[in-house]
């Protein structure tokens, strides 16, 4: 039973990252129809530029804000430069752009920062041990501040007059403009989100995970597969697929064999994409956003 | 209608520059796989420099660059140059197999040095021995070498490693080991090299868990390793796995002594387990412990020099991979000067290799041992507040 616990535990903090990169791919698939390939990178970028805020002398908390700040305008600057000036975006075009953009940002980090990992240091606070579980301080942050972020963007696109004109362009763009909401606005917020939620994952998994330049691949990846299996366009579906993933790993790799961790992802993605090409969790997810 | 055009011609103009520069690194034409009898020697190296294997492949390359710099400075080899030539594999084994034949047929190196990890360089090791060219690998697992004709290693041999943990738990009296091991090449036939040393001695591994090299959550594997309830565990692994290992270990509480291998001397591994490394114990080189060596240590001077040399240049210690480096460079070096660039008799220096002094132990190869290194190479070291101890005598 407890190890049963301790692989939970341990698995759903995984998948709280996974579903904070899988929010990004929600974020800007939603409204542009782009598939974002350097998702995974915003959140090693996140990492990268925490670690150096730190090693300059920064405190942590003001690090932290440094990362959300250059990542999200890494993510606008993108959008400006990569994704706004192609007039006639097909999923196929993005994912080729995305693909270019994803290269050229693990390109710069390797130059950068060079090839290493590195971690952030933890976050305060006590590691736990309730009925032989261990639980690490790091990990309840990340399970909080994903629980946070998800019912802030949530709300976000819920109740916040931006987020109601960012829905109104995914699911009518003609009617949204004729009523004054520019799709290129739109789409940039769009990716400043996206930006700001890979950071957030980045930072938050670099003092357990340990962050380099070419750890967004399989995070990125992951984080895909959580989106897919909400549908694309859910943020409740990607919350979920992130969390499921993480656990379903978690213990695969615990009962079954360590080795087919990273097997369970394309499985999974497989099946999906046969069996329920809407996603799993996303039956309303069309009309949800 | 201009847009898409012009964007592409940026494209092209931007591949044409690539590939101009590219062509100037073409080396001059001359004899296939090495033996010009002027011009520069040249060594190629096959690197893990990006990927799983960054901890071992960055310092190695900056040691290499570091010695070729220093050997040409002081006039090369009988006054020829030497031409070092660095190959990234990325931590793969295609890519180290695509590296040694690009270094062989394109740079036509007179010798290989590489790869970093065991699973690249067994991905080099017929390549050499095809071409033939002499190789020095710079990884550990013995299979690298077994039954080769051209292939060398400076690494200590994985068998060299067990013998002094085996040595060690059976002095403390652990009979039961539950060993997590790497499941790439380096961790490839770990847990029979243990059935096989520690059997005469009453020392068997009773679990076996795997992590791939470039794992990040250790969970499952330690929750296993704990219900084993070994007297012992064994972490057999590199950094930065080898040290998340090591933190996973404490935070879950296995509460058993740990032994890791000879893949954790760097500064990596340290920074990665932090304080969960305390206590452990780990055959390695002296490198890490020169500071502690007794002055007649035959070693002590080799090691304290490259130390001072690599501190110089770079300003941190060098990790014991960068000692594998060394220790690869200088035979390859001492090889070229006694022997020339004939493959042949390149290949029949490093099989006479005796006594050799390197920052990995001291060399004597024969026709059978491509290793060269004994189990006294390694010292038993413990980790104290992030710092490699001396724990043998």
């Amino acid at each position: 039973m407890a190890d049963l616990l301790q692989f939970t535990i341990a698995g759903l903090s995984q998948g709280a990252v996974y579903a904070l990169v899988a929010m990004g791919f929600v974020a800007v698939f939603s409204v542009s129809g782009v598939i974002n390939l350097a998702q995974g990178e915003f959140a090693a970028l996140g990492g990268l530029v925490a670690l150096s805020g730190v090693g300059a002398g920064l405190p942590m908390p003001l690090a932290l804000v440094v990362a959300l700040l250059v990542v999200g305008l890494v993510a606008v600057l993108m959008q400006r430069l990569a994704i706004a000036p192609v007039r006639r975006m097909t999923t196929l075009v993005s994912i080729i752009l995305t693909l270019g953009v994803s290269t050229a940002l693990k390109a710069l980090m390797l130059l950068l920062y060079g090839p290493q990992g590195r971690g952030l240091p933890p976050l305060p606070g006590p590691d736990l041990v309730i009925g032989g579980v261990s639980v690490r301080a790091q990990e309840l942050w990340i399970l909080g501040v994903t629980a946070v972020v998800a019912v802030a963007v949530t709300v976000f696109y819920d109740r916040t007059m931006l987020g109601k004109a960012l829905r109104a362009c995914a699911e009518q763009p003609v009617a949204a403009r004729l009523v004054g909401i520019s799709p290129v606005a739109a789409a940039t917020v769009a990716f400043a989100v996206a930006g700001l939620l890979g950071a957030i994952a980045g930072v938050l998994a670099s003092p357990i995970q340990l962050t380099q330049w070419d750890s967004g691949l399989l995070l990125g990846l992951k984080g895909f597969v959580a989106a897919t299996l909400g549908g694309l366009v859910s943020i409740r579906g990607a919350v979920l697929g992130g969390l499921v993933l993480g656990v379903l790993e978690s213990l695969v790799a615990g009962y079954i064999d360590s080795g087919y961790r990273d097997a369970v992802a394309f499985v999974l993605l497989i099946v999906v994409l046969v069996a329920r090409p809407e996603g799993v969790f996303g039956r309303h997810a069309q009309a949800r956003v | 209608m201009f847009g898409p055009v012009k964007r592409l011609a940026v494209v092209l103009a931007a591949g044409a520059l690539l590939a101009a520069g590219c062509a100037e690194e073409q080396p001059a034409p001359g004899a296939q796989g090495g033996g010009a009898e002027d011009g520069p020697f040249r060594i190629g190296a096959v690197l893990d420099i990006t990927g799983a294997g960054a901890s071992l492949g960055v310092p190695e390359r900056d040691t290499l660059t570091l010695l070729a710099d220093q050997l040409n400075a002081e006039g090369g080899i009988d006054g020829r140059q030497v031409e070092l030539i660095i190959e990234d594999n990325a931590s793969t084994e295609d890519g180290a197999a695509r590296a040694a034949s690009k270094l062989i047929t394109e740079d036509q190196v007179d010798i290989l040095l590489g790869a970093s990890r065991t699973g690249p360089s067994l991905a080099m090791r017929p390549i050499a021995e095809s071409t033939p060219l002499p190789m020095i690998s710079l990884a550990a697992n013995a299979a690298i070498v077994n039954g080769s004709e051209w292939v060398f290693k400076t690494a200590q041999n994985d068998s060299v490693v067990i013998e002094n943990i085996v040595r060690d738990a059976a002095a403390k009296g652990y009979k039961t080991l539950a060993l997590a091991r790497d499941a790439s090449g380096f961790g490839e036939g770990v847990q029979q090299l243990f059935d096989e040393i520690g059997g005469p001695s009453g020392v068997s591994v009773v679990a076996v868990e795997s992590f791939a090299p470039d794992a990040t959550d250790f969970t499952a594997q330690m929750v296993n390793i704990r219900n084993a309830n070994a007297d012992a565990v064994v972490i057999w692994g590199i950094p930065p796995a080898a040290g998340l290992a090591q933190k996973a270990y404490t935070q879950l509480g296995v509460g058993k002594p740990v032994y890791q291998s000879h893949g954790i001397g760097n500064q990596v591994f340290l920074d990665t387990a932090a304080e969960s490394a305390d206590g452990l114990v780990a055959p390695l080189g002296r490198l890490v412990v020169a500071d502690q060596l007794p002055a007649d240590d035959p070693q002590k001077q080799v090691i304290t020099d490259f130390i001072a040399d690599y501190r110089g240049a770079y300003g941190t210690a060098p990790s014991t991979f960068a000692g594998h480096a060394y220790d690869g460079w200088q035979l390859a070096v001492d090889a070229l000067r006694a022997a020339g660039t004939d493959p042949e008799a390149l290949r029949e220096h490093l099989e006479g290799v005796t006594d050799f002094v390197g920052v990995s132990g001291t060399f004597t190869m024969t026709a059978e041992d491509h290793s060269g290194l004994q189990a006294d190479d390694l010292v038993l070291v413990t980790v104290r507040d992030r710092q490699f101890q001396l724990a043998t005598p």
